[in-house]
């Protein structure tokens, strides 16, 4: 392999994005288009006893109101068919769609808002995750059993989905310790809350629908048109545009059938741009809030002798793509840990809350956060150092993790060692400073995946891919894998992506898989390429292709470099013969065997391929008279496998790493008692920003992970947002002398903790 | 309605609008310039920060007709012909840009903290740019 990669990695649409030239979503327009705007429910739980919208649609300026009515009778849902277009008969949470509309203008649009009579019978709010479990507690949906469903999906009224994972004998385990630590925590839900506010466009010709659309995944986009709408794949082409962030957010299908249905009840296209609060309250993609019980078994020499956790997630109203939640939560709970004897019982129950959606590593930063702060009493209650017990227990290269699964060579214990060097751990400090530690995993995703490569006459080059770029740069580095195959430069390479109509599958910006799947198919796809190339050149140089070497824009004879020919000639050549096309998809890897684990609910999640490790070490400085807690450097290590692109992978540690401050000290949903969000503007909801972003030094435990990605390449985007919240949690305590028990640990909760007061409730 | 022109990266744009409209909605539908972005409408995220007269303002939250009279600055006017403005090269080269749909709003508040403080500390920066 050449290595013609340059120094320094400049983004493709990186121009577009300085220059103000390239378009979002939003930016479009269309000749004769129409403004979309929703009626929300703005009730928690209610029956519908009327809903009029005849004095909306005779609005002059106003050119369709839709409700249920109107759209094919679907239910739908990935995991769990629960939820339909707009509310039928019941609503379950403030932002469900009543009806929509398509009008003129903004005003016109809003006036039909207004004009839709909507009355109801309230319904008992379902607004706390244990009180949803008991057995007399109302339901949030009455019909639940008739639900299609996933078929490993278990059930059962308010529980969407359970799961446990059982190893060994937790209770002769517990039996065996010298000590068992006992821990509650509960962590409040919090949001993806990208910067572009998500916005459609949707426009028929004919009996086909085009959609530009705000997804980080246009092919299950697409999906969601196909089925609600019942369509075939052919002819809805979901087109993103830049997308303007997503952190999960802007996973799964949203609004694009909504939008797609005003158009083509108006015949004119349609576009919808949400404002700030409606992507606060109304999408399925936030993250969960979790109660956690965690108890771990321990001897005095600091051997884990059994684990044993319960917890139960908020799935919200909808179930959206939470249904494998559930057991990865429990696989989270129990942790990167060398645990002999496990159990763990998890459960994804429905309330009258916004739903819970994949957001950055679902599950992961607040079990994460949970499992490491309770890790740190176990460590304390045997009076051994955090770190040290860490390096006792962590998986490692041939050790069995909770679930049975054996690993490979992995890093976990080079994290923990680079991350505590990093953060300079065991210095002394102020009193009112410490240096917190915490340990993280997340698997990678083995999917299908495709891409087209294709070199013009002119020696020029296109990747044609499915996959999508959200602003991790996975798209981008494509160019340097296709590049690096052919002997050619990246900026010989342009991106066409983002249109399902033009590239085969991909699953998306989403479960750190872009570079992991669709890395592996552009070098295959390249790959076909490289050999109709040495062809070529074989018959231009009198050689046998076997001989010939792609390198630096040339094909040549190894040995003799002076036998050469540009690459560019021989495209000239083939775009008067067999054009130069390479197409390929490259076989996933399978998922390792789990060995001595049983299940329910078994969704896969037990086994992870080429898991991602993390340690995490923050130091904090925290104001014992307010509770305040102040982040003043973070030591990220990481073993994401081999790094290719190191700009964009220190891009992605460095922001998960200051959204996982968010997620320990600010961020987090606040519910009034009708289940309804207080905080949902950005004043309300702090955000981090670059005046609270600390120094963070990163540093990679790079290895060359077999069963992974291109050259040993694991994920990255979401594992650097695993272990940050916990290991500030980690921080406090050892500056308070006990846990913050609720996230976020808001500086009321920190010095309610300083203080000894009682936390209020777990909504 | 009413008409006015408004001086957007030095040309002189007719403007016939509602007097209640933004700076921001504005420039991005009656001057047709879609580089500043709108994140929250509520002058809490800075996507939509443009320059009047060199100085940083939430487009969003300042009424258009305000700005008669005065040079607005967006994104688009940073380049000097086809040459980037270096802020918008080095934010590139760095690394600095991702998703890129607060990259208008960082590099504009940048062009006004550099225009006042052409040697700033790091700490001046990140105050500067949050």
């Amino acid at each position: 392999m050449s290595t013609t990669t340059a120094p320094r990695f400049v983004r493709a649409d990186g121009p577009d994005k300085v220059t103000g030239s390239g378009r979002y979503t939003a930016d479009l327009t269309l000749t004769g288009a129409l403004v979309a705007k929703f009626k929300y429910a703005e009730v928690s739980h209610a029956r519908i006893t009327k809903l009029d919208v005849s004095a909306a649609r005779a609005i002059p300026g106003v050119f369709a109101v839709l409700t249920q009515d109107d759209v094919p009778d679907v239910r739908f849902g990935p995991f769990v068919q629960d939820r339909t277009l707009f509310a039928r008969d019941v609503v379950r949470f403030e932002g469900e769609i009543l009806a929509a509309v398509a009008a003129v203008d903004v005003p016109t649009a809003q006036r039909a808002l207004n004009a839709i009579v909507v009355e109801y019978a309230p319904l008992p709010v379902v607004n706390d995750i244990e009180a949803a479990l008991a057995a007399d507690a109302p339901l949030v949906h009455e019909g639940w059993s008739a639900y299609g469903a996933a078929e490993p999906i278990v059930r059962e009224r308010n529980d969407a989905s359970m799961a446990s994972i059982a190893k060994g004998d937790v209770d002769q385990g517990m039996a065996e310790a010298d000590v068992v630590v006992h821990s509650r925590y509960v962590a409040d839900g919090c949001h993806a809350a990208p910067i572009e506010p998500r916005a459609v466009v949707a426009q028929w010709e004919g009996n086909k629908v085009t959609i530009w659309t705000s997804t980080q995944v246009p092919f299950d986009a697409r999906a969601g048109v196909c089925e609600t709408l019942e369509l075939p794949a052919n002819r809805v082409r979901i087109i993103v545009p830049h997308l303007g962030g997503g952190f999960g957010g802007k996973c799964g299908f949203h609004y694009e059938a909504h939008v797609a249905a005003l158009a083509r009840a108006t015949k004119r296209p349609v576009r919808l741009v949400f404002s700030r609060r409606e992507e606060f309250v109304a999408p399925d993609r936030r993250r969960e809030g979790i109660v956690f019980d965690l108890e771990t078994g321990v001897r005095r020499d600091g051997t884990i002798t059994a684990r044993k956790v319960w917890l139960a997630i908020d799935n919200g109203a909808y179930t959206a793509d939470a249904g494998f939640f559930s057991q990865l939560a429990a696989m989270h709970a129990l942790g990167p840990y060398q645990v002999p004897n496990a159990f763990a019982e998890a459960h994804l129950v429905y309330t009258n809350h916004q739903p819970s959606g994949s957001v950055r590593a679902p599950t992961a930063p607040q079990t994460c956060w949970a499992l490491e702060s309770h890790t740190d009493e176990v460590a304390k209650a045997i009076g051994m150092d955090p770190v040290e017990f860490r390096l006792k227990n962590a998986v490692a290269t041939g050790k069995e993790g909770p679930s049975g699964q054996v690993y490979d060579e992995i890093g976990l214990v080079d994290c923990i060692r680079a991350a505590a060097a990093g953060a300079g751990y065991g210095q002394a400090l102020p009193d009112d400073e410490a240096i917190g530690v915490a340990i993280g995993w997340w698997p990678s995703f083995s999917v299908p995946s495709g891409a087209y490569v294709k070199i013009d006459g002119d020696g020029s080059g296109q990747i044609i891919t499915g996959a999508q770029e959200c602003g991790t740069g996975a798209v981008m580095t494509l160019r340097q894998l296709v590049a690096d195959e052919l002997g050619m430069q990246a900026e010989d390479f342009e991106l066409v992506y983002q249109d399902t109509s033009v590239a085969p599958y991909d699953m998306g910006a989403t479960g750190s898989q872009t570079l992991f799947n669709n890395g592996r198919a552009a070098v295959a796809a390249a790959g076909q390429i490289a050999e109709q190339l040495k062809q070529l050149a074989a018959e231009q140089l009198e050689a046998n292709p076997a001989d010939i070497v792609l390198a630096d824009g040339a094909a040549s004879v190894a040995g003799t470099p002076s036998r050469s020919v540009p690459i560019a000639e021989l495209a000239g050549i083939a775009a008067g013969g067999e054009l130069l096309i390479g197409h390929g998809s490259g076989a996933p890897p399978a998922p390792p065997a789990v060995v001595g684990a049983t299940c329910v609910g078994d969704v896969g999640m037990t086994a992870w391929v080429a898991p991602q490790f993390s340690c995490h070490a923050v130091r904090v400085k925290l104001d014992r008279d307010t509770g305040v807690a102040r982040v003043l450097h973070v030591s990220a290590a990481h073993d994401s496998g081999t790094i290719i692109n190191p700009v964009g992978a220190t891009g992605q540690v460095e922001g998960a790493v200051l959204m996982g401050i968010g997620q320990a000290l600010t961020e987090g949903t606040r519910y009034d008692d009708e289940a309804k969000q207080r905080n949902a503007a950005l004043l309300e909801y702090k955000l981090q920003t670059c005046a609270d972003a600390p120094p963070i030094d990163i540093h990679f435990v790079e290895i060359d992970t077999p069963d992974a990605g291109p050259r040993g390449a694991k994920g990255l985007a979401e594992a650097p947002n695993v272990a940050t919240a916990a290991a500030i949690s980690n921080a406090i305590a050892a500056v308070v002398g006990r846990p913050v028990r609720q996230l976020p640990m808001t500086a009321e909760r920190v010095w309610a903790t300083i203080n000894g007061i009682a936390e209020g409730s777990a909504k | 309605m009413i008409s006015y022109t408004l001086t957007v990266n030095g040309v002189d744009y007719p403007v016939t609008a509602d007097q209640g409209r933004n700076l921001l909605s504005v420039l991005r539908t009656e001057v047709g310039l879609t580089g500043t972005k709108e994140g929250c409408d509520d002058c809490e995220c800075g996507a939509c920060m443009v320059l009047l007269d060199g100085q940083p303002v939430n487009s969003c939250s300042y009424l258009a007709v305000q700005a008669q009279g005065r040079a607005v600055t967006t994104v688009e006017g940073l380049q000097q012909g086809d040459e980037m403005h270096p802020l918008q090269r080095n934010i590139l080269e760095e690394g600095g840009v991702q998703c890129g749909f607060c990259t208008p709003g960082m590099l504009l508040s940048a062009c006004a903290l550099l225009e006042r403080n052409p040697d700033p500390t790091e700490e001046e920066v990140r105050i500067g740019l949050s």
